[in-house]
């Protein structure tokens, strides 16, 4: 498998492949026992993300066919697994240093007013976080999931972004979740996501996604399923 | 003049046991809290950190009422009534900003950020008898401790520090935690809707019988991945015989004390993102002060709630917005602690460590208040119980000679109660300046 460098031409990809990863994921068991320290978020993790968020704000360019079926693709694949209620293949599809990010910080947060090394967020989970979270989804203790949220999500409108890092590719999109509890009316919730592509160990990680929530400044009824 | 609302005898629906469930599902009841417990008593309004420049201004509540916390050019602060003495309309439509001025888009009339009224176009339209200087903007009265910003109505309430009373000195300890240090906010906000009347989640607030089972998610979720000794397991088990603590502090304000059960902040923090590596930064830098350092990370083991609104909690600053009978926002306001001698390091765990319980722990209160509420609803099941250590012999006069209890005492609930229903009969005049 090799891979391109010259990620900013819009027909390179980073797997030269037309598959994308479709392991069988981890067990709850597998996560429990995964990363159960938190070492890489540190001052330069957080100058990278704010430099995502000056990137994000770029015109994108429209996927190429080959874009599509490997970036799109995959994150069209992340989106069905959690609207399977799969988290724990969701979680293989990211990288060891990954993050989920949904700032507080509403619609298209500028390097300062997302600033997550300054400020709170609705969610930001490095890799151990993320297990803790599927942990936590998968106690049925949790009475703000019991019943458990479905979601249905839509994206569309995906453009890759030229981005000034080596050996990442940056899908911007924009997204309709569709949110349903029983008891509850079913819940719109709308933005842009970026996602940002590494190769590891041969595959195709997701290394970091954001979700900025067009109203996430605003109050929000329990956001504790995955977006 | 001042309006009085038709209610019921309120003698019958509060009792020392027991309370009323109108008290929480009744829209009159509602109505009537928001003019006389919001504005009737100190009510928390801001932190002198949202606005800390001159002419800064933030948008908020009193109850329903729609105000702008002003800072003035010379820093004096003020509460306006958000309400053109015109026509009635709003003249501040940002949540915040930096004006001198609020001019309302509907006639261009202007008022100062002290509320006084500046101008009004054509004003010769109103004749000789016009006197713009009764026509300022409904003015609050408000006062400050320590950056909390209050403001009230009701000209007869004592000072503010005389109200808060032993509430001032418990959070003195809680804004003391480093020397010199300084509380601030604008760290971003954690904003929730609760499907609940605004009183299920003051009650929570000093609620020690519920976390062991309301958070058993979180808890087992913290025991399956890291094991024991990792935040919160003193809420396992027969906490009655922990060393947990509530109090009453007078005036409906009330208090759990989690400390006795810390003893080590840093070793017994929840994990955050991070914590790894600035943990060693931090280390590196302060050599035998960074446990210290450290330990202003995890929150201050205080529920310190302060009647009726603010709700001062770990490192946050909770502040209860009602919007009606059945629905509540509750804003959580992520607190920085700034001095020269604190790395920023510091400063990003508090950041992480203070999504933790809104992403793991309030989703599941706040589920189980909506529950409340459907509950409540029903007409035929009238009480809600708050009874539990009234008769047990537990209560004695503790720290700074608080009436207090076991954890998991419904003391405070009883507490609030009384504050609530001697607001709610006064009969002390409200009314703007």
């Amino acid at each position: 498998m090799e891979a391109h460098h010259d990620i900013n031409s819009s027909s390179s990809r980073l797997v030269n492949t037309m598959t994308i990863p479709m392991d069988e994921g981890f067990t709850t068991g597998d996560i429990l026992r995964d990363t159960l320290e938190s070492t890489y978020v540190d001052d330069s993790y957080y100058a990278k993300l704010r430099d995502d968020l000056d990137e994000w704000q770029k015109i994108g360019a429209p996927l190429s066919e080959a874009d599509r079926q490997t970036y799109e693709a995959l994150i069209l694949h992340e989106h069905w697994l959690l609207d399977r209620r799969a988290f724990e293949r969701w979680y293989k599809l990211y990288s060891r240093q990954c993050v989920y990010w949904v700032p507080a910080a509403a619609d298209m947060p500028d390097s300062q007013r997302g600033d997550p090394q300054r400020q709170v967020t609705i969610a930001f989970d490095d890799r151990r976080r993320m297990g803790d979270r599927i942990i936590w989804l998968r106690t049925g203790m949790a009475y703000s999931q019991l019943p458990p949220s479905y979601t249905s999500h839509s994206n569309s409108g995906f453009v890759r972004i030229a981005t000034a890092c080596a050996g990442e590719v940056k899908i911007r999109s924009q997204f309709i979740v569709h949110e349903m509890r029983a008891g509850h009316p079913i819940r719109p919730l709308t933005g842009w996501m970026g996602h940002v592509f590494i190769e590891e160990d041969g595959k195709l990680k997701i290394d970091r996604k954001i979700v900025a929530l067009l109203d996430a400044a605003r109050s929000q009824h329990n956001l504790t399923f995955l977006l | 003049m001042t309006y009085h609302f038709a209610l019921p005898p309120l003698d019958a629906l509060v009792e020392d046991h027991r309370v009323h469930r109108t008290l929480y599902a009744e829209t009159s009841i509602f109505d009537a809290e928001m003019n006389k417990i919001f504005g009737g008593t100190w009510t928390f309004l801001a932190h002198e950190s949202e606005l800390p420049a001159p002419n800064d201004f933030v948008r908020k509540k009193l109850g329903l009422r729609p105000v702008i916390v002003t800072r003035d050019r010379n820093g004096g602060m003020h509460a306006l009534l958000n309400r053109c003495t015109h026509r009635g309309a709003t003249v501040c439509r940002q949540d915040e900003g930096n004006a001198r001025r609020f001019t309302c888009p509907y006639h261009n009339w202007s008022f100062e950020n002290t509320g006084s009224l500046a101008g009004v176009p054509i004003e010769d339209g109103y004749g000789p008898e016009f006197d713009k200087s009764k026509l300022g903007l409904g003015k609050v009265r408000v006062e400050s401790y320590r950056g909390f910003i209050f403001g009230t109505l009701n000209r007869e309430m004592p000072s503010l520090e005389a109200h808060l009373g032993q509430a001032a000195r418990l959070l003195d300890e809680w804004l003391d935690r480093w020397p010199g240090g300084r509380v601030v906010v604008r760290r971003g906000t954690h904003r929730l809707i609760c499907n609940g009347n605004w009183k299920l989640v003051y009650d929570n607030s000093a609620d020690g019988y519920h976390p062991g089972f309301s958070h058993a998610s979180l808890l087992r979720m913290r025991k399956d991945r890291y094991g024991g000794g990792v935040d919160m397991q003193w809420a396992v088990g027969n906490v009655d015989e922990g060393l947990q603590t509530v109090a009453d502090v007078g005036n409906g304000h009330t208090f759990i004390d989690q400390r006795a059960e810390i003893k080590r902040y840093w070793e017994q923090a929840a994990p955050m993102p991070g914590e790894n590596r600035y943990e060693q930064i931090i280390r590196d830098r302060l050599g035998e002060n960074a446990d210290a350092a450290l330990d202003l990370v995890m929150g201050s083991g205080m529920n310190l709630n302060i009647f009726p609104n603010l709700l001062v909690i770990g490192n946050q600053i909770q502040v209860i917005e009602p919007k009606s009978v059945g629905l509540t926002h509750l804003t959580w306001y992520a607190t920085a602690l700034e001095a020269d001698d604190l790395p920023p390091e510091v400063n990003a765990l508090r950041m992480r460590l203070q999504e933790d319980f809104p992403s793991f722990g309030e989703p599941d209160d706040l589920a189980n208040f909506e529950e409340c509420q459907v509950g409540l609803g029903i007409p035929e099941m009238e009480w809600v119980l708050t009874g539990r250590h009234l008769n047990s012999g537990k209560e004695y006069s503790g720290a700074k000679g608080l009436l207090t209890g076991p954890v998991t005492d419904e003391l405070p609930l009883r507490a609030f109660w009384r504050e609530w229903k001697r607001i709610m009969t006064s009969t002390a005049a409200l009314a703007a300046s």
